[in-house]
């Protein structure tokens, strides 16, 4: 069993859903996904080399990734409450509309 | 030797949760998907040695899980398409196709420079300021929801 393998394996289909969905919540999805490939590599390497200085500097980057998390959510429910949808495609085409609009 | 057999399961599985929850269309199961590569990824912490992460991660896991849902269900739109089932069977097969190299091959490392302390001491030693600031950051939002909840109740009356 290799856990860099492993974390390798979560971050690339971690990569794969950032750069092939659309919707906004499969997006964060995605970017919880990332965060936990790099926990797993840190704190499985620790572990098994028996530092517990490694598994100590991941509870920071726990709470860290709460507090992002938490941060990006609000932001997506104010924009998919704002516009009506959480498409990407959709909120970048309102995004131009409104450019023009203005312009 | 059994203890590996189910770190390699629990690791397929991990992997075949991930791949879920990246391919389901419904936000729900996505989400729940999600939801089982936290637990087991808590699970292969607790096999590895790493009890006190481990139960942070599950601490943590279900913190954010229970925003996602609540997300996830208001900004689920009614009118999407489900997921066929013969996708979920093909995801289920490519998520176990994924998690063979990592159960059958490995990269060697030649250094393991390890310090010898344990997670408590190395966690008073060298992340005291840290704890005690998360402490109080989490004690500061706490103390925040319970005004603003007692201001909205005030509010109400």
């Amino acid at each position: 069993m290799d856990f860099v393998i492993l974390s390798l394996v979560m971050l690339l289909i971690g990569i794969y859903g950032l750069l092939t969905k659309r919707d906004l919540l499969k997006v964060f999805v995605s970017v919880e996904l990332i965060a936990l490939a790099a926990t797993l590599n840190f704190v499985l390497l620790a572990s098994s080399l028996g530092v517990g200085l490694g598994e100590a500097f991941l509870v920071l980057a726990f709470s860290t990734d709460t507090a992002v998390s938490g941060v990006i959510l609000s932001m997506l429910v104010i924009v998919s409450r704002k516009y009506g949808t959480s498409d990407i495609g959709r909120l970048a085409e309102m995004a131009e509309e409104e450019e023009e609009v203005e312009a | 030797m059994v203890t590996e057999i189910i770190i390699e399961i629990l690791s397929a599985g991990l992997i075949i949760s991930a791949c879920l929850a990246i391919f389901f269309e419904e936000a729900i199961y996505s989400v729940a998907a999600l939801a089982g590569a936290f637990f087991l990824t808590a699970m292969v912490f607790a096999l590895n040695g790493a009890v006190y992460v481990a139960i942070f991660q599950f601490a943590v896991g279900v913190g954010t899980l229970a925003v996602l849902f609540l997300s996830g269900e208001m900004l689920s739109e009614k009118y999407k398409k489900k997921t066929p089932l013969k996708s979920v069977v093909a995801v289920l097969f490519v998520g176990l196709l994924l998690s063979l190299p990592a159960i059958f091959f490995s990269i060697p490392m030649t250094t393991a420079t390890g310090y010898g302390i344990s997670f408590e001491e190395s966690l008073w030693t060298f992340r005291a300021p840290d704890v005690v600031l998360q402490g109080l950051v989490m004690m500061t939002v706490a103390v925040g929801i319970a005004i603003v909840l007692y201001d909205r109740k005030m509010g109400d009356r």
